[in-house]
This record gives C-alpha cells, sequence and structure tokens, in this order.
C-alpha cells in the first residue's frame, strides 16, 4: 500500500499535474463562489480539453473543479447569504450573523479550516477503505453488481422522494437514452429512427454538457446581477489570527469530516444532507447550542467539514464498484470510460499508481484550495460581481464549441443544445435532474450487468435471489424503498387525525 | 405510492409527465421496428428486453400525472412559478443554434463573434467594451485555444467556398 502511495505521490507531483490541479481549482472556486453556476457547470465545460489529456491529469483537473467548487461557495454565503452551491446553506445560518457582527473573517477562517480538514479527513478515510470495500467487491459477480447498481439508482430515486414519480420518469429517459445506438452485445441498431448520426449512440459527454453547461446557464440568462453591497471583508486576505480561534473545535472538524465522508458514500444523499447532520451533530455536542443559528464559528466549520468531505467520499463507491454516487461523479465515471478504465473491486489491483495518484492530488486539491482562498480571498470574493448573463453567454459558447471539438461533429453540438433545452425545462420546474445523469451514465452497467446475469441462470430471474450477496443488496434495496414510503404515510395519516 | 407534494401543484408537471409517458408508449410500440432483434439469442440475452423495462417502468411513472391531466383537482392552475414567459431565453436560444449552422456557413470566428455581441445586446449590456471589445477577446481565447493548441479540425466556411468559385 505504501509503496503505491509513495509511487502515486511521485506521479501527482509531476509539474503538468500540479499546474492543471491548481487550474482545476482555481476554476472551481471561481464557480463556486457564483450562486447559480457552481462545479457541475465548471466540470462540464472543462470535460471536452481533457480528452487532450491522460487520465490522471484529467480527473485531477475535474477534481480540482469538484473540490474547489465547495470551498469557494462558502464565501458568498458568509459575506452575502447567498450560497454558491447549495450546501453552503447551511454555513450561512452562522456565517452571516458572524459577518453582520462584523466577525466576517472569524466566519471566513472557520469556513476555510473546515473545508480543509472535512477534506483531508475524507481523503485518509478513502485511503483505508475503498480497500476493504474493494476486496468485498472481488467477490461480486454480475448478479451482484446489478443488485448493486439498483441499490444506488434506488437511492438517488427514494432521496427526492417528493417528486417520486417524476424521479422514475426521469431515471427511465436517462436509461432509455443509454440503449440508444449500436448494442455492445449484439451490435444491433437500436432506437437510430433510421438516422445513421444516431448509430453512436447519446455519449455522457453531450448528455451532461447539455443539461448542466447549456440548460443551467439558459436558466441564468433571466436572472438579475447581485446586489454586493453588504459585502464586507476587512482586509484582502484571510486574518490567520483567527485560525487559532476556530482550532479550539478540532473535536467537532474530526466528527463532521467523518460524517460527511459516509455521507458522500451513499449514492443520491449529497452534499446538503452532508453539511446539515454535520451541523445537528455539533449543535448536539456543544456545550452552547443557543449559540448556533445566532453566529458561532462552530456552525461553519462543522457545515463546510461536512460538505468538503463529501468529494472523497463519493470516490469510494465509484473506484469499488462503478457506481457514482451523484451527478458530479458520475462525470468523473465518464473520464474514467473514455480512457478505457473501468472502476471496479480490480481497478485497486491493475492501477494502483492511477487511484493513489487521485488518492494524493485530492490532498494536494485541498491545500491548494485553501492557499488561494486564504491569500486571494478579496479578489475571490469580487467575482460576484461579475454579470450573471455576461458569463452564461460565454460558458453556452464555450460548452457548444467544446462538444464540436470532442468528435468534430455538429451533430454531438446539437445534441448538447437540444439536451440544454430539456434540461432548462427540467431546471426550470425544478424536477430532479440528478436522476436522468444516473439514468445514462448507469444505463450501461446495468442493461450489461442483468443480461449477463439472466444468462447465468438460463434467464431466471430467480438468479438475483439465489446468491446470498445479491440477495441481501436487493433486500436492502426493497427496505431503502418501503420504509420512507411507510414513515411517510404513516406521518400523513397522523396529521389527519391531528387536523 | 404517488408521493408527489399535495399542495396545489401546476398542471404543467402533469403535461411534461403525461408526454414523456406517450413518449415511452410511442417508443415502445415502435420497438420492434427500431431495434434489431434477427440474432440467435433469446430474448434475455437479446437488445429489447432492456429498452422494454424502461419504457413500461416510464410508462407506469407517467400514469398517475395523465390521470390528474384528465380530471384535474379544483384547485390546480397551468401557472408554473411566476417567473414568467422566458423571452431572452428563447432569443439566447435561437442565437446559440444560429451559431451551430454559422460554424458550417461563416466559420468559428464569425458566428462565435456575432452569438457573443448580439446575445448580450440582446440581454442588455451596452457600449464598446461588452460588446465588441470583449466578444473579440473570447473568440480569440476560442481561437487559440481550440484551432491552435487543441488542432480541432473546423470546416472551411461555405460562404469562402462560393466567393472563391
Amino acid at each position: 500500500m505504501w509503496d503505491n502511495l509513495i509511487s502515486g505521490a511521485v506521479a501527482a507531483l509531476t509539474l503538468a499535474n500540479i499546474g492543471i490541479l491548481v487550474f482545476g481549482t482555481f476554476v472551481g472556486i471561481v464557480v463556486g463562489i457564483l450562486p447559480g453556476i457552481g462545479p457541475m457547470v465548471g466540470m462540464v465545460v472543462l470535460l471536452p480539453f481533457t480528452f487532450a489529456m491522460p487520465p490522471d491529469v484529467a480527473l485531477s483537473m475535474l477534481l480540482g473543479v469538484f473540490c474547489g467548487g465547495y470551498f469557494g461557495g462558502a464565501v458568498p454565503a458568509i459575506l452575502m447569504r447567498t450560497p454558491g452551491v447549495p450546501s453552503s446553506l447551511i454555513t450561512s445560518f452562522d456565517g452571516f450573523p458572524l459577518t453582520q457582527k462584523g466577525e466576517a473573517q472569524t466566519a471566513l477562517s472557520a469556513a476555510l479550516l473546515g473545508s480543509f480538514g472535512g477534506g483531508i479527513i475524507s481523503v485518509v478515510i478513502l485511503i483505508f477503505l475503498a480497500p476493504l470495500l474493494a476486496h468485498v467487491a472481488a467477490n461480486f459477480g454480475p448478479p451482484e453488481y446489478f443488485a448493486a447498481g439498483l441499490f444506488g439508482v434506488t437511492l438517488v430515486v427514494m432521496a427526492n422522494r417528493d417528486q417520486l414519480m417524476r424521479g422514475i420518469l426521469l431515471l427511465g429517459l436517462g436509461l432509455w437514452f443509454a440503449t440508444v445506438g449500436i448494442d455492445g452485445a449484439t451490435l444491433s441498431p437500436r432506437f437510430n429512427f433510421g438516422t445513421l448520426s444516431l448509430q453512436n449512440g447519446l455519449h455522457i459527454v453531450p448528455v451532461c454538457l447539455g443539461l448542466f453547461g447549456v440548460g443551467q446557464t439558459l436558466l441564468l440568462v433571466e436572472r438579475k446581477i447581485l446586489l454586493t453591497d453588504r459585502m464586507n471583508l476587512t482586509r484582502s486576505t484571510l486574518d490567520f489570527s483567527k485560525l487559532r480561534v476556530t482550532l479550539r473545535y478540532w473535536k467537532t472538524l474530526i466528527r463532521s469530516g467523518v460524517i460527511g465522508t459516509f455521507v458522500g458514500l451513499l449514492p443520491g444523499t449529497g452534499s446538503i444532507l452532508a453539511s446539515f447532520m454535520s451541523y445537528e451533530a455539533a449543535k448536539r455536542a456543544s456545550k452552547r447550542p443557543q449559540d448556533f443559528g445566532q453566529g458561532t464559528p462552530e456552525g461553519c466549520l462543522a457545515a463546510e467539514a461536512g460538505n468538503n468531505a463529501v468529494p472523497a467520499g463519493a470516490m469510494i463507491p465509484l473506484l469499488t464498484l462503478g457506481i457514482p454516487g451523484e451527478a458530479l461523479s458520475a462525470v468523473l465515471l465518464g473520464v474514467f470510460t473514455i480512457n478505457g478504465i473501468y472502476p471496479g473491486p480490480l481497478l485497486l489491483i491493475k492501477e494502483p499508481v492511477l487511484i493513489n495518484t487521485l488518492y494524493v492530488s485530492i490532498f494536494l486539491i485541498n491545500v491548494a484550495a485553501f492557499l488561494m482562498l486564504a491569500l486571494l480571498l478579496k479578489p475571490f470574493a469580487m467575482i460576484v460581481r461579475v454579470s450573471t448573463t455576461l458569463l452564461a453567454v460565454n460558458i453556452m459558447l464555450i460548452s457548444v464549441i467544446g462538444i464540436y471539438a470532442v468528435n468534430t461533429r455538429t451533430f454531438d453540438a446539437a445534441v448538447a443544445v437540444f439536451m440544454g433545452v430539456l434540461g432548462y425545462i427540467l431546471l426550470r420546474m425544478k424536477w430532479p435532474v440528478v436522476n436522468l445523469v444516473m439514468g445514462v451514465v448507469l444505463g450501461e452497467i446495468l442493461e450489461n450487468r442483468l443480461r449477463e446475469s439472466l444468462s447465468i441462470g438460463d434467464g431466471n430471474p430467480l438468479i438475483f435471489l439465489s446468491r446470498p450477496i445479491s440477495l441481501v443488496v436487493i433486500i436492502l434495496t426493497v427496505l431503502i424503498v418501503v420504509i420512507p414510503l411507510y414513515q411517510d404515510r404513516r406521518k400523513m395519516r397522523r396529521q389527519v387525525e391531528g387536523s | 405510492m404517488n408521493q408527489e407534494p399535495k399542495k396545489a401543484q401546476s398542471r404543467t408537471h402533469d403535461l411534461f409527465s403525461a408526454f414523456l409517458g406517450v413518449f415511452a408508449a410511442f417508443a415502445l410500440i415502435t420497438s420492434p421496428w427500431n431495434v434489431d432483434t434477427e440474432g440467435p439469442d433469446p430474448f434475455y440475452k437479446g437488445p429489447l428486453i432492456f429498452p422494454v423495462m424502461v419504457l413500461a417502468m416510464m410508462i407506469l411513472a407517467s400514469l398517475p400525472a395523465c390521470m390528474r391531466l384528465l380530471s384535474p383537482p379544483a384547485d390546480s392552475t397551468w401557472r408554473l412559478d411566476g417567473e414568467g414567459y422566458p423571452k431572452k431565453t428563447l432569443v439566447v436560444l435561437g442565437l446559440l443554434i444560429a451559431t451551430l449552422i454559422g460554424l458550417n456557413l461563416i466559420g468559428l470566428e464569425v458566428s462565435a463573434w456575432l452569438f457573443l455581441s448580439i446575445s448580450l445586446y440582446c440581454l442588455g449590456h451596452r457600449g464598446v467594451l461588452k460588446l465588441i471589445v470583449l466578444p473579440l477577446v473570447i473568440t480569440g481565447l476560442l481561437f487559440l485555444v481550440f484551432k491552435h493548441f487543441l488542432g480541432v479540425f473546423f470546416p472551411t466556411p461555405l460562404i469562402v467556398e462560393w466567393i472563391w468559385e
């Protein structure tokens, strides 16, 4: 393990990797600070550029955007009560009251320390937990993989169970998109409606770029410029003396980092839940719980440590099972598969240097993001003054040209624009777009594993119940559907009886 | 099973769900013509089993919305979010589609510059800096990154070919 880690460190510390990682982190912080844009848009816009890069460098850049986005999201949440990323909303509960008291530097110190600590703790857990999970997953055959994939998509659907039917519809649409084109196993064309262009299928890159790079920015076109009068920073860099104050909360930092990592590990849970659970745990453990919500640095630290532990946590199921937990890690899976690397239990054995390079890269990204924000706090905070519409049209154009550049096919760009329109409609109606992305990404995996499993069982679907691991996973899948629905029904019945 | 919130929902959601359901039904009905199943594999190994399952799931999930669409609750409305008609979005979308066509017709540089300038003008930006200089800078960057550094092939603009002929 240590030899691989050292080899990974050597690969991660090359000038090319560090340069690209710092660039990715910079982009991540910028898109994280800009409310409404977020790391997903940053990642998909950079996606076409990764085709010219080796996989470790490409992944380092995208991971930089992923983690940098969470770092950056805290800045407008604390200074303006406008979360840059959704999970920073929890940070604003205590961050903005601190800013109103003239203690913005304390809040930012706590948030940055929390983000940094959460990120580092999650990398350490990733390094130790991923091989253990991969060891278990080494016993997996097609039925177990199918059951695990089913468990993952069920968790994602159930995470948005207030829109259950819409979630299932979008998941189905995503899974159907994945079937368009030539079927890999039989080489039969499917759903190309007589056009040659659709024979190559709907690839994840134009789909994601369209949904987020074009769809999200079409939504921003109607948005007004943010008011930034209340931005209150006493100096252009972070006040490092305030860091010592926040170091008192080291127990909260460790607890929140651990909670965030394990929440990130579960598909569909997302960073908001990680932030919220960490915040609540810190409040419960605090000697002064009444201070939470009034402006305590401990609240900012807990929320940020929780959400910044999510990226490394989400890497655990991605690397060991090949199952992404959310849209952001689904894009990372896309980069792996584009480079002919298929995440799963054997990945840790086949590509130990690549995996360890990623571990070290995540560590370096956290260091880079912390230093960048600490030293250039005011210039970064000023980014919110840039007009959203100005950014939106530029991102849109870069997305469309970028997607054309991947295969030099205007058809791919047209797919991205079509997906952009679909993404705009879904985002405007607040439907769970993540289900669509998960469907597109997991469609091929689920289909192949299903057909392989049925082949093993001579067409008998009971194959899934005849193997212990797949049986346990399927029982778990049934439970995560039945229990919340039963609880919801009981709650509703109580409300009816109460009224 | 339906867990949609009980508060008055816009009928637009139901309409869109129903549209997806109808589309799934169309894809399912036409699947024997759209999927080549001539191979020797039994159904469970073949290319049709998964799409059939997925499309059936979509149709089932759209049924509650279809029912609500046919017999709407008393307090239902078509109003979506009160954000109004997306005029600016449609203009920018139209310009983006025109840019795609323009890539072949007038080339990357001119279409990118025109898209940025006209879009920014339509979105209320004014001044030489925002309408001419900034689009020129971004177009220059696109040219440098895609054509120069990445060596991406962009077709010779048709208009140039016509002029030469």
